[in-house]
């Protein structure tokens, strides 16, 4: 039986897609069975940042009117043969998501990978409460940045009332990824520490995501910034992943290695 | 000189506008999905008994002490 973890983060925009993507390639990077889906139905993302969106077929929305078997409709990874990825509808509405359609989607793809990973849509309304409904762990998505963290703890909020776990008197365990770090904004009082927020939203750290332009240049050729090992931020997914997989990797203090040497003189003579 | 210590401050203000934000938010109603079948089923049971125009609940924490308090306005 495979772990099914949702990828959320309340607010659009902090790089929840390209964390799950990332998450997705490390995973089967480790030798593990994944599977990636995309759940913000209406605005289809994940399969332009995995490149895969010239394959799509069938998605989510035809698997669970059953218009489609999940093997028709899940698309091989070219960069890892162990990641699988299932697109959200286009055309569709996310009001015809419904709880029975996904617990019976996601008890399938249970049955065949590893890890099942949800891409969510952003915000705190049905499509998001259907994401999280039947996972069980979830992945929080911030920026060192106040409106983010803010919909963060509310979206951590809605999971812990809606989640099927929780309702079943267990609990769904959350981490938290910190996304965008800007290493000389931590260390000059600019930009909230990891500690600060780790205090404020009260969940574990899974890992430090620094800025990084090659994110951006990873998702203008459809490949995961993971795969180009040069990067810091593809770095960070590696250690990520390997977490996920059960690995202990010491969490990297990204806020005070990684200042250009610049800077570093500069801050002599503030 | 002044202008760079300003900005110095800028993380510590984030946090502590972000504690007290959701502190607040954290006490709202998300908290509590059941409460309104909770409030209408209440509004049912003191209906029987006397008119009743609103039923207001609200979560009160005061220190390590939570509370459901609820306010019942009757037809005057």
């Amino acid at each position: 039986m495979g772990t099914v973890i949702a990828v959320i983060s309340g607010k659009g925009g902090v790089g929840k897609t390209t964390a799950t993507a990332n998450i997705g390639v490390g995973i089967a990077m480790n030798d593990k069975k994944c599977v990636v889906v995309d759940f913000d139905i209406g605005q289809r993302n994940l399969d332009m940042i995995l490149g895969l969106e010239n394959r799509v077929v069938y998605d989510i929305v035809q698997v669970m009117d059953k218009e489609a078997s999940v093997k028709q409709a899940v698309i091989k990874s070219k960069i890892n043969k162990n990641l699988h990825f299932l697109a959200a509808s286009q055309t569709k509405d996310k009001s015809i998501l419904s709880s029975e359609k996904v617990k019976s989607l996601i008890d399938e793809l249970r049955l065949n990978y590893d890890y099942v990973i949800l891409d969510s849509p952003a915000g705190i309304e049905s499509g998001f409460e259907h994401t999280i409904e039947y996972a069980d762990k979830a992945i929080v998505v911030v920026n060192p940045e106040v409106s983010s963290i803010r919909d963060a703890d509310r979206a951590i909020g809605i999971l812990d009332a809606k989640s099927q776990k929780v309702k079943d008197g267990d609990d769904v365990s959350k981490y938290l990824i910190i996304n965008r770090i800007v290493a000389d904004m931590v260390q000059s009082g600019e930009m909230l520490r990891s500690e600060d927020i780790l205090d404020i939203l009260n969940i574990p750290l899974l890992g430090k995501v620094p800025e990084d332009r090659g994110v951006i240049d990873a998702s203008n050729q459809g490949k995961p910034v993971i795969s180009n090992k040069k990067s810091i931020a593809g770095q960070a997914y590696e250690r990520i992943s390997k977490r996920i997989c059960g690995k202990d990797i010491d969490i990297r203090d990204v806020e005070s290695e990684s200042a250009g040497m610049f800077k570093k003189i500069a801050g002599i003579f503030k | 000189m002044f202008s760079w210590l300003k900005k110095k401050e800028s993380a510590s203000m984030a946090k502590d506008r972000l504690t007290i934000a959701i502190m607040s938010d954290r006490e709202s109603i998300y908290e509590l999905p059941f409460m309104d079948n909770l409030k209408s089923e209440i509004l049912e049971v003191v209906k029987k008994y006397v008119s009743v125009k609103a039923v207001d609940i609200k979560k009160e924490v005061e220190g390590d002490i939570e509370a459901l308090s609820i306010d019942i306005q009757l037809n005057s």
